[in-house]
């Protein structure tokens, strides 16, 4: 079956704008759209530029948005879409470096902003820090981010003001603020209850339909929203 | 192309497309309170004119309005507390269903013709 790739092209060297570019594939039953993509870089035009690498969604590097949505395109079966033209573009809000390659340094800053990696002042001595199985469940979806970038570029509030923290920043806080283990509870809720923090969320649920690993951000964000507000009172 | 609109997303913008014009219609009506302080007289004049059936119109709308906008509150601070995260469609859904309700059972009184 043929299908179009229409995809939103962008090469800082020779254009002022970006442009849709239609290509023709053959595509067959199990072919992803990153497929599909290999497939047009291959044959048919080599300067298309895209990011990809695990072609098994554990990378995190080929999130994108089609058909309006944002997923991973090695994720994506393209029969699947049901539809004869499939629009790939480039995460949006996240600056262009070429055609679908968005600059994700903005993203990992504030990642980086929550202090991503566990604080512990009391002396942990020789043995490695125990937790009980309940207490690593809280975590469960927290660590199986990928840190893709589709929940944080789908996200309204993100749109409207590029210093929100967003959806995956949060979402990784939460991964460390609700940690037994963890003791930098308030140093965190601090950075994230600043103006351009969790606050901007209004639980529109982009991030949970963009999800390729079908986790829930909002609700890591809710409970952020409940541990600020009784941490407080 | 647009970003695809989920319920969410819907729920989202209704949301914020009916406090606007709630906090709209707040001004309107300070304003027209506003006339209290003229006397007695020019309040009772007012009144009046907003006695007309395009009044009434625009206060079933108003009606409308608030309804979603309250309805959609809960249901937006109910998943705030953790809760119902898994149906939050479900839950718009139950926000329109008995939003409805609320809106033909107010607006039949409302109604001028
Ligand atoms: S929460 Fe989901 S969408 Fe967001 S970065 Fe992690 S894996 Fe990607
Ligand atoms: S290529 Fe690694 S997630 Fe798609």
């Amino acid at each position: 079956m043929e299908i179009t790739f229409k995809i939103l092209r962008f090469d800082p060297d020779k254009d002022k704008k970006s442009y849709y570019r239609k290509y023709t594939v053959k595509v067959e039953p199990g072919m992803t759209v990153l497929d599909g993509l290999n497939e047009i870089k291959w044959r048919l035009d080599g300067t298309l530029a895209f990011r990809r690498s695990c072609r098994s969604a554990i990378c995190g590097s080929c999130a994108m948005t089609i058909n309006g949505v944002n997923r991973l395109a090695c994720n994506s079966q393209t029969l699947a879409l049901k539809r004869k033209t499939i629009v790939v573009e480039p995460l949006r809000r996240f600056p262009v470096i070429k055609d679908l390659i968005v600059d994700m340094d903005p993203f990992f800053e504030k990642i980086a902003i929550i202090k991503p990696y566990l604080i512990a002042h009391s002396r942990g001595g020789s043995r490695e820090r125990l937790q009980s199985p309940e207490d690593r469940k809280l975590l469960d979806e927290a660590v199986t981010c990928i840190l893709c970038g589709a929940c944080t570029s789908s996200c309204p509030s993100y749109w409207y003001n590029k210093n929100y923290l967003g959806p995956a920043s949060l979402f990784k806080a939460y991964r460390f603020i609700f940690d037994s283990r963890d003791e930098g509870t308030e140093e965190r809720l601090g950075i994230i209850s600043d103006r351009d923090g969790l606050w901007r969320c209004h639980s529109i649920f982009n991030c949970v339909e963009a999800c390729p690993k079908s986790l829930n951000p909002t609700y890591a964000i809710a409970e952020l929203k409940k541990k600020i507000v009784t941490t407080k009172l | 192309m647009f970003y695809k609109w989920h319920v969410g997303s819907i729920a989202w913008i209704l949301h914020r497309l009916s406090g606007v014009l709630i906090a709209f219609y707040l001004v309107l009506h300070i304003w027209v309170m506003s006339f209290l302080q003229k006397g007695p007289e020019s309040f009772e004049r007012v009144m009046h004119l907003l006695e007309h059936p395009l009044f009434k119109l625009l206060e079933i709308g108003l009606l409308g309005v608030v309804v979603y906008h309250s309805l959609n509150g809960i249901r937006l601070m109910v998943l705030d507390l953790g809760y119902g995260m898994a149906h939050q469609k479900k839950m718009f859904l139950a926000v329109v269903a008995v939003g409805i309700v609320l809106f033909v059972l107010g607006a039949i009184p409302l109604y001028p013709f």
